[in-house]
């Protein structure tokens, strides 16, 4: 590929993503070396290709769900929506294994961290070791446990479900944090998050006084379009 | 979305495109949500046809509007329009994830059914005009049959040239020619300068 020609017959695929990384490399060096007139022809069958398959991009056109939108114009105006998927096998260990310390902590304060598993410390980890930490703990009413292990001074709290019924198809759980300028989204569960044990971590509080739950759509609303169906007080 | 604008056709609008990527570029949200509207069904789609499953094509889509989001000021209008730029950035993140899964050894688990439906009504009508895709349909079929297998296989299926080559029986100098004259006879089918 080292003659200018063998390099032209290269435009095309390189256009097309047609090639591994390593020979993507292999031809910018190889145009940075090359006679201007070589790299601008190639420049140019490049340009072409693009420009042919933005218009043939009209061929497979498809509508991207509503949610998309409120989700992207959200993360590029600074503000956060946190989408909760459970956590791996491994955190879940680490909360409850924090959690049976905290319930040892209540009878012998300062003994309990001695346990925490891991050095370097999770979210979850933080949130448990705060000096503010609190949990509130309440049953759905359709079946199974809700409870938040949150720290105002860490901003952030994990919330654990146990046994909750998964949403029904073509809908999700949404959690909201209810604060002064009324609810904010803190993410949806679908029927595959729901799993017999949730952990999901809750890394912005704010002023919030109250954790609930609505049912939505799939893919959530940008505010509660059903009744609050549980709620922990955040206090 | 009720906020479309009927007038702003995709054909007509890089010019558009241009003056809204150029406000993207100074962290403008509105220009940034009408870019997204003028695009989101050709990006949206393109990457759904590339890796079938909605679900991570939503994950992608986002990526690329987050990149156009950040990248905007990098964009050269010497080097194309807005709208092959985007699309550029979308066929590009959606070979990578579908390169990524197959060296994970996912794609036969995953995109074993290998179909995706989509609904006539998810189509974005309003956006793309039906005379625009009935254009693009017909220079697709005025192709040969090689050479529409080659481009489907390179550019849908995210296969490299040299894959290309191998699945088809061939060898690489007609694997290239088939890809270049392809794409030739659909640009002056299509008419892009």
């Amino acid at each position: 590929m080292t003659e200018p020609d063998d390099l032209l017959t290269l435009a095309t695929p390189y256009a097309l993503h047609a090639m591994p990384q390593s020979d993507i490399d292999d031809v910018d060096r190889l145009l940075a070396q090359a006679p201007t007139s070589v790299a601008a022809a190639f420049a140019e069958e490049v340009r072409a290709v693009r420009e042919t398959m933005a218009m043939v991009s009209a061929s497979t056109a498809a509508e991207p769900p509503g949610h998309l939108r409120d989700r992207l114009l959200a993360a590029v105006d600074g503000r956060t929506v946190v989408e909760l998927r459970p956590r791996s096998t491994r955190g879940r260990t680490i909360v409850f294994a924090v959690a049976a310390a905290l319930a040892i902590g209540v009878g012998a304060a300062g003994i309990g961290f001695a346990i925490r598993p891991v050095p370097k410390p999770t979210a979850a980890e933080q949130i448990f070791a705060a000096p503010d930490v609190r949990t509130v703990s309440g049953d759905i009413p359709t079946g199974g446990t809700a409870t938040v292990v949150f720290s105002r001074e860490r901003n952030a709290g994990v919330l654990v479900m146990n046994n909750v019924a998964p949403p029904k198809p073509g809908t999700v759980y949404q959690m909201w944090l209810f604060g002064a300028n009324g609810p904010e989204s803190a993410g949806t569960m679908d029927t595959a998050a729901v799993a017999p044990s949730t952990t999901a971590v809750l890394p912005d509080l704010g002023d919030s006084k109250t954790l609930a739950f609505t049912v939505e759509p799939s893919g959530g609303s940008t505010a509660p379009t059903t009744p609050v169906f549980a709620a922990l007080p955040l206090v | 979305m009720t906020t479309f604008d009927p007038t702003s056709k995709l054909r007509g609008v890089t010019a558009d495109l241009d003056a809204l990527l150029r406000r993207v570029a100074r962290q403008d949200v509105e220009a940034f949500a009408t870019f997204y509207d003028n695009t989101r069904a050709r990006v949206f789609g393109l990457v759904l046809r590339v890796l079938r499953d909605p679900g991570y094509s939503e994950e992608t889509t986002q990526e690329v509007y987050l990149q156009v989001w950040r990248s905007a000021a990098g964009y050269d209008p010497a080097a194309g329009t807005p709208l092959a730029w985007v699309m550029t950035l979308a066929h590009r993140r959606a070979v990578d994830r579908v390169r990524s899964e197959q060296s994970a050894g996912q794609r036969e688990s995953r995109y074993g059914a290998a179909t995706v439906e989509i609904p006539a009504d998810r189509v974005a009508e309003a956006v793309i005009q039906l005379d625009e895709q009935r254009q693009v349909a017909q220079c697709l079929d005025s192709l040969t049959d090689p050479q529409r297998e080659c481009i489907r296989l390179a550019y849908y299926e995210g296969l490299t040239y040299v894959q290309v080559s191998e699945r088809l029986s061939a060898n690489l100098a007609t694997i290239k020619s088939r890809m270049r004259d392809g794409i030739r006879g659909l640009r002056k089918c299509l008419g892009v300068s």
